[in-house]
C-alpha cells in the first residue's frame, strides 16, 4: 500500500518533470514542440557526458539545461519562428527536427544503449517500506522545477511580459513588449527544461538515441489536457499518472502504458479546450 | 515646429479592400486633436495603421519628424507613443498592479507613478491587487488610461475612450487628460463619438467618413453644429 | 485554428471542352504508368523488384495520407494503424487457419471490416461540430500506439514484439506481385484523381478551405470527414494486406507511430495535395532507404530529416508543388495561354419549386434569448419576430450583442436560454447545417468563401445539399435559383466563373458569398454588416438586390448594419439593441427619430449650444 502510494507520487513527479518544458512552449507559443523528445535525449547525453567527465552529479541537470537551451534557441531562430501561423506544419517541422537531432546524436555517440549511475543509490525507509531514494529525489526535483517556474512567471518582469504575451499578444506589443524575443526565450527555456528532464530520468532508465520518444506521447497528452496551465498539469500528472500506476499494478503493464493516451483522448473529446479553467 | 504626429497620404486596408484612403493630418506637440465619426468608418483602422498593426499600403507616419511607417508596433512605445485601445484593452486575468506595471518598460519608476495614479483615479490605487477583470466598466477605462499616462508619452492615442461610460467618469477623464496636457505637454489624438467630450477637450477636430477626412477645423462655438451635421442619421 | 500551409494547394483544373476532363487528367499518366508496370520486370533486377513491390504498397498508404491531409486538411499520423490492421488480418488469418481460398477471403473480409469499424470509431471521435484539426491529429497519434500495445500483448496470436512470420501465402511470382502492386497503385491514383476532381470531390477542398462555410451551406462536414476516414482506412488496410501477402512478415513496426510519421514525410516531400507526389515520394524514399541504409545508415536518415524540415518550412508544396509553380512561372514567361482563361461553365436557372403563397408568415421567432459568458451577459431576454417579406435591420453600438444574436439564431448550441423558431420549427440544440435545412441562410461579416475553389465550384458547393453532385465528372452546367443567378450576373461574377475565389476583389467576394447563400433558397437570410468595405456604387447595387429579394421572393432578411443612412434606405423595420437588450423595435421612421438612438450613438449628455469650450 505504501509502495503503491509512493509509486503514484513519484510517477506523477517524473511525468511532470518530463512534460513541463512542452507545456511552457505550448502555453506561450500555441505550438506543439514535437522535438521535445529529442531535447530529452540531448539532456540524457549531456548527463552521460557529465558523468563520464567525473563532474558532480548536481551539475548534470544544469549542463543539460544549457545544452538544450542553446540548441533550442538556435532551432527557434532557424525553423520554428517561421511557422507561427501554421500550427500543424509546426508539429511536422519540429518532428523533422527531432529526426535530425536523433541522427546527429547517433552519429556522435553511437547507437548502443548506455547507462548512467544514479548519484544517490539505495533505498530509504518510509513507514516501514524500503523505497528507491532516487525516485523520491524526483519528487523534490519536480517541486523545485514548479517553484522556479512559478517564481519566474510571477515574480519577474520577463514573467510578466510572458504572461502578457500569452493572454493577448497584440495588446502586449502595443505596450512595447517584443513578443518575438519573449518567444525565443520561452522556446529556449522549454527545450532546456526538456533536456534537464532527460538528465534527471537517465539514472532510472538507459540512454539511447531514441529514448525520448517513449516519453513524447504521454507528455503531449498531459499538456493537451492541462490546457496550458502549470497547476492543471500537476493535477493531470497525479490523476493520470496515478491511474497508470493502478492499471499497471492491478490489470496489466501494457494497459498501464495506454492509460494516459486513452484517457486523455477521451477527456479532450469531452472538453476540447483542456481543463485549465475547470 | 516639428509635428508630434504627421500622417502623409496614409492608406491601408484588409485583404484587397482599402479602409483608410489617403489620410493626411498633423498634430502639434501638446495639441489635442479629435477624430470624430460614426462606427464602421475606419477610425480604429486608422489608429491600427499608425501603430503598424495594420500595414500601411501607401503614405507615411512620422513621429516627431521621424518616419516610423514600417517600424514594428512594439518599438513605437519607446519613441513616446502610447495607445489606449477600445476593445480588449486590458489583461483581465492580471491584477490591477500588473496591468499598470505593463505601462512602463521596467519596474523602476513604478512606485513613483503610483502617486500620480492616486491623484488621477484614487479608486485604482485602492484596488491594486484585485483582478482587472473584476473592475467595473468605468474603473477598467480609468485603468487603461492611467496605464497609458504613466509612460509619460509625448503622444497618446485614445480610441473611443468614453464609450459606455457614465457622465461623471467621462468628466473625470476629461479633467485628467486636460491636466496632463497642461502639465506635460502631451499631444493627444482622440477618436470619438462623444460630442461634448470632444468639444470640451480638443483644440482641433476632423470628421472621418468612409476612411477619409471630410471636414476639419478648430474647435469653436460653431463646431458643434458642424460636427452634428456630419453625425446626423 | 486553420492551418494555412495545408490550404496552399488546390487542384488546378484545366477543363477542355469536348473531352471529359478526368480522362485527360488521368488517362495519359495512367498509360505511362501501365507501360512501366508491364516493362518493369524485364528491366529491373530481382532485388530492385523486391523493394519496389513493398514500396508500391506503402505508396498506397501514403496516397491515403495525401487524400486526408492534402485534400481535406486533416493531418494524420494514424494511417499506419490501418495498414497494420490489414497486415495482421492476413498474417493472423493464415497463421491460424492455414492458406486457402476461403481463408484468404476471410482474412480480406476481416481486414476490411476491422479497418472500417476502427475508422468509423476514430472518425466519430475525431470529428464533431466544433472539433479542431489538432484534435483529429491527436487521435491519429494515439491510434497506432494503442494498436501496437495490443499487438505486443497478443502473445503467440499476434506474435508479440517479433511479429508473425512463416505462414504460407499467395503463390505469385515476383513479376506477378510487381504487376499486381503497380496496377493497384495506378488504379488507386486514377480513382482518387477522378473522384477528387469531380463535383463531389470538391467538397473536400471546400471543407479544408472553410469548414464553417460548408456547415452553413447545410453540409454535415463531420459526417463527410467520418466517411472519408472509413474509405481511406479501408484502402490503407488493403495496402497492408498486400504488403504482408508479398513479404510474408507482419511486424508491429508496420502499424506503429513511427511508420505513420514516415508516411507523412513521404507525402510532404512528394507534395501534399498532388496525389502523384505521394506515390513518388513513397517509392523514392523506400527505394533509397533500402539501398542507402546499409551504406550510409544514419546519414541517410539525417538527409531525409533535413529535407523534411526544409520542405515544411520553405516549400510547403513539396516536390510536385514546386514543379507546378515552376511550370506556371515558365508558362507565364513564354506567354502561353493562362491556365484558367476559359470557363466552359454555362449558367442555367432552376425552376423554383412551387412558390409559397404570399402569406405574411412569421419565419423567425426569438423568445427570451440570452447568452452568457460566465458572469458576463451579452444578450438578455431578447424577443422579437420577423415575417416573410420583411427587411429588419438590427442596429446598436459596438458590443450591443448584434453578432451574438445572429449566432444564436443560426446555431442551436450558442444561446444560454430562450427558444428560437425558424419557419415554425424550434431549433433546439441543432447544429448549423440542420438549421440551414429549415430554411435559414447566413452570410458572414468577413466574406467567407472557398479561397482555392473557382467561383463556379463555390456556387456548386452551395447546391450540394439539394442537387447531389457527381462523383465522376465535373458538370459543365451550373444551375442556380433565379435570385442567386441574378446576383452572379449583376455583380459581374458571371464572367469570372472559372477564376479562383481568392483572386476576387473584396466586393466580388461579398457578392459571391451572397450568391452562395441565396443558392440555398433560404426563407430567412441573415446578413452581418454586408456593406463594410464596399464602395459607394457596390452598396447601391447591393441595396437594390436586397429590396428586390424581399419584394419578389418574399424573403425575410435580418441585417446588421452600422450605416444608418443605408439602414433607413432599405429597411421595413429596425430593432435597436443596446447592452444585450432590445431597446427599440418598430418602423423605420419611429426608430430613427427616437431620442434614445441619438443618445446611444452620439454620447450621453449633448452639449448646450454656446457653452461648448470649458
Amino acid at each position: 500500500m505504501i509502495t503503491l502510494v509512493l509509486d503514484i507520487i513519484t510517477t506523477a513527479a517524473i511525468l511532470f518533470i518530463v512534460s513541463a518544458g512542452l507545456l511552457i512552449v505550448f502555453g506561450v507559443m500555441k505550438i506543439i514542440n514535437f522535438a521535445h523528445a529529442a531535447f530529452i535525449t540531448i539532456g540524457a547525453y549531456a548527463g552521460l557526458g557529465a558523468s563520464r567527465l567525473g563532474l558532480s552529479p548536481v551539475l548534470a541537470p544544469a549542463l543539460a539545461f544549457l545544452a538544450g537551451g542553446l540548441i533550442g534557441v538556435a532551432a527557434e531562430r532557424v525553423v520554428v519562428r517561421r511557422l507561427y501561423g501554421r500550427p500543424l506544419d509546426a508539429i511536422l517541422a519540429t518532428w523533422g527536427l527531432s529526426i535530425v537531432i536523433g541522427q546527429l546524436v547517433t552519429l556522435a555517440f553511437g547507437r548502443e544503449v548506455q547507462f548512467v549511475p544514479a548519484p544517490v543509490s539505495g533505498t530509504v525507509m518510509i513507514l516501514g517500506e524500503d523505497y528507491s531514494s532516487y525516485r523520491l529525489l524526483m519528487v523534490l526535483a519536480a517541486i523545485v522545477i514548479a517553484a522556479l517556474f512559478t517564481g519566474l512567471l510571477n515574480g519577474t518582469r520577463l514573467g510578466l511580459s510572458t504572461r502578457a504575451v500569452i493572454m493577448n499578444e497584440t495588446l502586449a506589443q502595443g505596450l512595447g513588449i517584443d513578443s518575438t524575443r519573449v518567444r525565443l526565450i520561452t522556446f529556449g527555456i522549454g527545450c532546456g527544461l526538456a533536456a534537464t528532464a532527460g538528465a534527471l530520468i537517465t539514472p532510472l532508465a538507459s540512454v539511447d538515441p531514441n529514448m525520448g520518444l517513449s516519453w513524447l506521447i504521454g507528455a503531449f497528452m498531459l499538456v493537451m489536457i492541462s490546457g496550458g496551465s502549470l497547476l492543471t498539469l500537476g493535477l493531470s500528472c497525479i490523476v493520470l499518472g496515478g491511474l497508470q500506476v493502478l492499471a499497471s499494478t492491478f490489470i496489466s503493464p501494457i494497459l498501464g502504458g495506454l492509460t494516459i493516451a486513452v484517457l486523455a483522448a477521451v477527456a479532450l473529446r469531452l472538453r476540447p479546450e483542456g481543463f485549465a479553467r475547470a | 515646429m516639428i509635428a508630434a504626429l504627421e500622417l502623409v497620404n496614409l492608406t491601408s486596408g484588409y485583404g484587397s479592400s482599402s479602409v483608410v484612403h489617403g489620410v493626411s493630418l498633423e498634430i502639434a506637440p501638446g495639441e489635442i486633436f479629435a477624430l470624430v465619426g460614426k462606427n464602421g468608418m475606419g477610425k480604429s483602422s486608422l489608429l491600427k495603421t499608425i501603430l503598424s498593426f495594420l500595414p500601411a499600403w501607401d503614405g507615411a507616419v512620422r513621429l516627431d519628424g521621424r518616419d516610423v511607417t514600417r517600424l514594428a508596433p512594439f518599438r513605437k512605445r519607446a519613441l513616446g507613443l502610447a495607445y489606449v485601445p477600445q476593445e480588449q484593452a486590458l489583461f483581465q486575468d492580471l491584477s490591477v498592479r500588473d496591468n499598470l506595471r505593463l505601462g512602463l518598460s521596467d519596474d523602476r519608476g513604478f512606485e513613483a507613478s503610483l502617486a500620480a495614479i492616486s491623484g488621477w483615479f484614487p479608486v485604482l490605487t485602492a484596488r491594486l491587487s484585485q483582478r482587472a477583470g473584476t473592475l467595473s466598466g468605468g474603473e477598467q477605462k480609468m485603468l487603461i488610461v492611467a496605464r497609458g499616462l504613466i509612460a509619460e508619452p509625448r503622444l497618446l492615442l485614445l480610441d473611443e475612450v468614453t464609450e459606455g461610460l457614465q457622465p461623471s467618469v467621462v468628466d473625470r477623464l476629461a479633467e485628467v487628460l486636460a491636466e496632463t496636457r497642461r502639465d506635460r505637454g502631451t499631444a493627444m489624438l482622440l477618436v470619438e463619438q462623444h460630442l461634448s467630450f470632444v468639444l470640451g477637450l480638443a483644440d482641433r477636430f476632423a470628421v472621418f467618413k468612409r476612411g477619409e477626412v471630410v471636414d476639419s477645423g478648430r474647435v469653436d462655438a460653431g463646431s458643434a453644429e458642424r460636427i452634428d451635421e456630419h453625425m446626423r442619421l | 485554428m486553420r492551418d494555412r500551409g495545408s490550404a496552399l494547394r488546390s487542384m488546378a483544373s484545366v477543363p477542355q471542352p469536348g473531352m471529359p476532363n478526368w480522362l485527360i487528367r488521368a488517362g495519359l499518366p495512367a498509360l505511362v504508368g501501365a507501360a512501366l508496370v508491364v516493362a518493369g520486370p524485364w528491366i529491373l533486377d530481382t532485388y530492385m523488384l523486391n523493394i519496389l513491390v513493398r514500396a508500391l504498397f506503402v505508396a498506397i498508404a501514403a496516397l491515403t495520407v495525401d487524400v486526408l491531409w492534402g485534400f481535406s486538411g486533416t493531418l494524420t499520423f494514424g494511417q499506419s494503424a490501418f495498414f497494420g490492421i490489414g497486415a495482421y488480418a492476413l498474417a493472423i488469418g493464415f497463421t491460424q487457419f492455414g492458406f486457402g481460398p476461403w481463408q484468404a477471403l476471410l482474412s480480406l473480409a476481416a481486414a476490411v471490416g476491422m479497418a472500417a469499424a476502427v475508422a468509423g470509431f476514430v472518425g466519430w471521435l475525431s470529428f464533431y461540430p466544433g472539433s479542431t484539426p489538432l484534435y483529429a491529429s491527436v487521435i491519429s497519434l494515439v491510434l497506432p500506439i494503442i494498436l501496437v500495445q495490443i499487438l505486443y500483448s497478443g502473445g503467440s496470436f499476434t506474435g508479440s514484439s517479433s511479429g508473425l512470420v512463416g505462414f504460407e501465402s499467395f503463390d505469385l511470382s515476383l513479376e506477378g506481385w510487381f504487376r499486381l502492386a503497380g496496377a493497384t497503385v495506378i488504379g488507386a491514383l486514377v480513382v482518387a484523381s477522378v473522384a477528387l476532381s469531380s463535383d463531389a470531390g470538391r467538397v473536400l477542398s471546400a471543407m479544408r478551405d472553410n469548414d464553417e462555410r460548408c456547415t452553413y451551406l447545410g453540409i454535415d462536414t463531420s459526417l463527410v470527414r467520418i466517411g472519408l476516414t472509413v474509405i481511406t482506412g479501408v484502402v490503407a488496410a488493403l495496402a497492408g494486406f498486400g504488403y504482408v501477402g508479398f513479404s510474408g512478415v507482419a511486424a508491429p513496426e508496420n502499424a506503429g507511430f513511427v511508420f505513420g510519421t514516415q508516411l507523412v514525410v513521404m507525402v510532404a516531400l512528394g507534395g501534399r495535395g498532388s496525389l502523384i507526389g505521394a506515390v513518388v515520394g513513397a517509392v523514392v524514399i523506400e527505394v533509397a532507404s533500402a539501398y542507402l541504409s546499409s551504406s550510409l545508415p544514419f546519414v541517410w536518415e539525417l538527409i531525409v530529416g533535413v529535407a523534411f524540415v526544409v520542405v515544411i518550412v520553405v516549400l510547403p508544396g513539396g516536390l510536385f508543388g514546386s514543379l507546378r509553380d515552376a511550370a506556371t512561372a515558365l508558362r507565364g514567361r513564354i506567354g502561353a495561354a493562362p491556365v484558367l482563361a476559359l470557363s466552359p461553365v454555362t449558367l442555367a436557372t432552376l425552376e423554383r419549386a412551387a412558390v409559397a403563397p404570399d402569406r405574411n408568415d412569421v419565419v423567425v421567432e426569438a423568445d427570451g434569448v440570452s447568452k452568457h459568458f460566465g458572469s458576463l451577459s451579452v444578450l438578455s431576454g431578447v424577443s422579437f419576430t420577423a415575417r416573410q417579406g420583411e427587411l429588419v435591420s438590427i442596429v446598436g453600438p459596438n458590443g450591443a450583442g448584434k453578432t451574438t444574436l445572429i449566432r444564436c439564431l443560426a446555431d442551436g448550441r450558442e444561446r444560454s436560454e430562450g427558444t428560437v423558431r425558424i419557419a415554425g420549427h424550434a431549433i433546439a440544440r441543432l447544429a448549423p447545417d440542420r438549421i440551414v435545412g429549415l430554411g435559414l441562410g447566413r452570410k458572414f461579416q468577413a466574406a467567407s468563401v472557398f479561397e482555392t475553389l473557382s467561383v463556379a465550384d463555390c456556387l456548386r458547393i452551395a447546391r450540394v445539399k439539394s442537387d447531389p453532385p457527381s462523383f465522376v465528372g465535373a458538370s459543365p452546367l451550373l444551375a442556380l435559383p433565379a435570385a442567386a443567378r441574378a446576383v452572379v450576373e449583376s455583380s459581374g461574377l458571371a464572367e469570372r466563373l472559372g477564376e479562383q475565389a481568392r483572386f476576387l476583389s473584396h466586393g466580388l467576394k461579398q457578392a459571391l458569398e451572397l450568391a452562395m447563400v441565396l443558392a440555398l433558397e433560404p426563407r430567412v437570410l441573415l446578413l452581418d454588416e454586408p456593406t463594410a468595405g464596399l464602395t459607394r456604387t457596390e452598396r447601391q447595387v447591393f441595396a437594390g438586390v436586397l429590396t428586390e429579394l424581399v419584394a419578389r421572393e418574399r424573403l425575410c432578411v435580418l441585417i446588421i448594419e452600422h450605416d444608418l443612412d443605408f439602414v433607413r434606405q432599405i429597411s421595413s423595420r429596425i430593432i435597436l439593441l443596446h447592452r444585450g437588450r432590445v431597446a427599440l423595435d418598430g418602423p423605420v421612421a419611429d426608430v430613427v427619430d427616437d431620442p434614445l438612438i441619438r443618445e446611444i450613438y452620439t454620447g450621453n449628455n449633448r452639449p448646450q449650444r454656446g457653452e461648448v469650450m470649458s
